[in-house]
């Protein structure tokens, strides 16, 4: 492959966040009409590193040359002038508008307030020509799917004259047929010379599309791969970089086949295609994937939040009811991923949180009994050592971890026979954490079934007992705990068969 | 046929299947003079739900109609009995009313930073007290005095049967229909009702689009109650108590969504026809006041309904926020 020019070089940025370094001296290069991929774990400095070439954040330090010339980029204004583009995730089109409109909104073309609709469509026109999209300047965007939608992106990006247009997870809503067309969008810009940055969490993309791939990790970059340099392996340990070989001979953990919850062909929407697992009293089961694989969906399938459209699930022999106040009455509960907004409720007291799901227990013909009601409440402050120990205090102002354990306490205290628990650690401090881990280690000794969702592959390997990957809707391998390696997780959920794993 | 003319469509179809339907069962629903009589009374619905639908289209809503039309009919009223003022000068006078009333509306919304339905909640209950304080009054109890100022009660006439207020309604529709589609602000009242972030973000002045659209709807508010003062030469008190929720209700029966960002002018036009058609053939039917009401809110869960199971209209998609997990221990 010939070498081509240099278009945007970042050299030895730093970003520091209330003292803690998030970007150490990271240096990024970006040749014109290339796709490359930027990938990292959770909390890698990616994000951060794309906000400072988009002028969201400022850095500390560091220089950013475009095209060889030195640039100060400290608002978005400034980056749409460089050349610079974002694509989010989260589209920001107006479906009531047509694409004309979409791609001129804000910049119309007009005269005495009116706008010059024929010139902005002759302009849309030959710009979708130029590219060769497959789109019609006067539909309305209401009626386009995710695909196409994010092409009207992208060609407003062009409209704006961008060298590098930046991807943050384009695939993450998409299907496969969607996921196609763009792919072919992006060969077509490779191939005009505009660059691409893509951000994703998806290994097989990236083998697909990208000529080079930067890695980081805990803010460093940790090397640069040609494409005839990238393998599966070599990325994810790049990614992970040297892990430290754990203490796996703890003891082993006794398994209740007697509490068992089964769920066999499961299906939700085009999410999740088949899923069948047992999971068993006793034992912390850790399920794993990337995120949006439809994790989240299975989980709230069991607790009957969401409605399978296919398959079954049971507890011990009896259907489980797709009505959550049932399901909660026969020993379930969930902590939920959004924590904020269905955990708990922020305004409420401590004291009221923890009681919400128990008012059958506390309440007699309706009427709500305060001495159990403090009772409860004190009972739990203590033995989650809930902080500050003030029964009163909305839970909204509380630190994450505590809000986390108020929103796992409400459940303990009730000794659920199954819990279900949805990234539970996100944004807790690490000693928090721990505190967390020891509270579901000591529910699952007493016999319940803890299912724990989680993207943090440490927590995974450290904390579950047995640990199921999913991929592309089904569960695609299992690791035992004393098997499973980081690596060999992050690898079975691109898809990739492992050595330590059993498929399924 | 796109979503949004198919919506159009199903409006249109059926207020004239609304309209076959009484013209069956009634002989003189057809005559030329009933048709018009009609229309006069859809009018001023008809330009309430006009200049509210751009509120609504922007993301917001207005309250405070029926307080405005109270208060611009009264001003009209007492301008109208000043010596040898021409009739155009107290409509002026309606007009300007109704615009300082919604200008006082934007001023809460954008500057004290209300939200627009307490803003309006609010501002309407002040508007219709506004009018009470200078209501005609006769030994301190209040009575609607006629109007006798010919050069103003002329706009309440017809030219060749078509009343007036009909032309300016019709005339107002097409020109708000071009402001919606032809001009950056129309474009911008959209893209700030459907998704008022970006919106922004690509450059849309949000408190001048939220500004704009109270602006007109007091326009269209005061032009309508000052030509209904002009065809009743009166201006009772209760003139706009009814007409702030029967505009919300045509808007949303014409494919107004209330939330934002869908509908356009032509819907509350059609909106305004089908609930005036609908309350004015019962009445010839014999149904009572409470009927009507009835059946006006369970038009509005159906137009509702209807748009959102079968026009797919606002349905979110679930976007996944990646969790930020800290990372530990390698």
């Amino acid at each position: 492959m010939e070498e081509k020019s240099v278009l945007l070089e970042a050299k030895g940025i730093c970003k520091q966040f209330n003292g803690i370094p998030v970007l150490k001296n990271v240096n990024l290069e970006i040749r014109r009409g290339e796709v490359h991929a930027l990938m990292g774990e959770n909390g890698a400095g990616k994000s951060t590193m794309i906000k400072i070439i988009t002028g969201v954040y400022t850095m500390d330090d560091g220089q950013i040359l475009m095209e060889g010339k030195p640039v100060t980029i400290s608002c978005r204004q400034d980056a749409r002038c460089c050349g610079i583009s974002v694509i989010y995730q989260e589209l920001s089109l107006i479906p009531a508008l047509t694409v004309t409109e979409n791609i001129f909104l804000g910049q119309e073309i007009s005269r005495f307030g009116f706008t010059k609709k024929k010139e902005m469509r002759r302009q849309v026109k030959a710009l979708i020509e130029k590219y060769g999209f497959d789109l019609d300047p006067d539909m309305l965007v209401s009626s386009m799917g995710m695909a196409q939608r994010q092409m009207v992106e992208i060609l407003k990006a062009l409209s704006m004259e961008a060298k590098l247009i930046i991807m943050d997870e384009p695939t993450a809503s998409l299907s496969a047929a969607e996921t196609e067309t763009l792919f072919k969008t992006i060969d077509g810009l490779r191939q005009k010379g505009t660059s691409i940055l893509y951000i994703s969490h998806r290994l097989e993309e990236i083998y697909r599309m990208a000529d080079r791939l930067t890695v980081m990790r805990d803010g460093e970059n940790v090397g640069v791969l040609t494409r005839e340099e990238m393998t599966p392996q070599k990325v994810t340990t790049m990614m992970i970089g040297h892990e430290i070989k754990e203490d796996k001979n703890r003891e082993r953990r006794q398994r209740y086949e007697g509490n068992c919850l089964e769920v066999t062909g499961l299906a939700y929407k085009n999410i999740l295609k088949d899923v069948n697992f047992k999971a068993y009293g006793g034992e912390i089961l850790g399920i794993g994937g990337l995120v949006g694989t439809g994790r989240t969906e299975l989980i709230r399938c069991i607790y009957g939040a969401e409605k399978p459209s296919r398959g079954k699930i049971t507890l011990n022999g009896k259907p489980v009811s797709r009505s959550i106040a049932k399901n909660i009455k026969a020993g379930f509960g969930l902590v939920p991923e959004d924590r904020r907004n269905e955990g708990f409720v922020p305004l409420l007291s401590i004291e009221k949180n923890l009681a919400i799901a128990s008012y059958d227990k506390l309440a007699r013909f309706g009427v709500v009994n305060r001495k159990k009601e403090i009772n409860f409440a004190q009972e739990a402050i203590r033995g989650y050592d809930i902080r500050p120990p003030m029964r009163h205090l909305p839970v909204g102002n509380l630190s994450g971890g505590n809000q986390q354990k108020v929103v796992l306490g409400r459940w303990l205290s009730r000794k659920p026979l199954v819990l279900l628990l949805d990234e539970p650690t996100a944004g807790v401090d690490v000693g928090v954490k721990h505190e967390l881990y020891h509270l579901m280690r000591a529910l699952a000794t007493t016999g319940s079934i803890v299912i724990m969702v989680s993207s943090d592959l440490a927590e995974l390997t450290h904390v579950a007992d047995r640990i199921l990957v999913m991929h592309d809707g089904r569960f695609f391998e299992e690791f035992t705990h004393e098997n499973a390696t980081q690596t060999a997780i992050l690898l079975a959920a691109s898809g990739v068969h492992t050595s330590e794993g059993v498929p399924l | 046929m796109n979503k949004k003319n198919l919506r159009r469509v199903i409006s249109a179809m059926l207020v004239i299947a609304l309209a076959a339907v009484f013209a069956r069962t009634s002989d003189h629903f057809l005559s030329a003079r009933n048709i018009l009589q009609l229309l006069r009374e859809a009018s001023f619905v008809g330009l309430v739900a006009l200049g509210v639908s751009f509120v609504i289209i922007g993301g917001g809503i207005d309250l405070s109609t029926g307080g405005i039309a109270a208060l611009t009919g009264l001003v009209c009223a007492r301008l109208s009995f000043i010596p040898g003022i021409p009739g155009i000068a107290v409509l002026l006078g309606g007009v300007l009313t109704g615009v300082a009333c919604g200008a006082i509306n934007a001023f809460l919304v954008t500057k004290v930073r209300l939200t627009e339905f307490v803003a309006t909640l609010a501002s309407g209950f002040v508007y219709s007290g506004l009018a009470l304080i200078i209501a005609f009054r006769r030994n301190g109890i209040i009575e609607s005095r006629p109007i006798l100022n010919k050069s103003f009660t002329v706009l309440g006439t017809h030219v060749g049967g078509v009343y007036y207020i009909t032309i300016v309604w019709l005339v107002m529709t097409v020109l708000m229909m071009l402001v919606l589609t032809k001009t950056n602000f129309g474009l911008h009242t959209y893209a700030q009702g459907s998704n008022p972030k970006s919106a922004q973000m690509s450059g849309v002045n949000n408190n001048f689009i939220k500004s704009g659209g109270f602006l007109i709807c007091g326009f269209c508010v005061g032009l309508g109650a000052s030509m209904v003062v002009a065809y009743q030469s009166a201006a009772p008190v209760t003139l706009g108590s009814a007409v702030a929720f029967q505009a919300i209700a045509a808007c949303v029966v014409g494919g107004i969504v209330l939330g934002g960002g869908r509908g356009d002018a032509i819907g509350a036009l059609l909106g305004s026809l089908f609930l005036t058609l609908i309350l004015n053939g019962l009445m010839k039917y014999g149904l009572s006041i409470a009927w009507q009401s009835i059946l006006q809110g369970g038009i509005i869960i159906l137009a509702t309904t209807f748009d959102a199971q079968f026009m797919k209209l606002p349905i979110k998609r679930r976007v996944k926020v990646k969790p930020g997990t800290g990372k530990e221990g390698h």
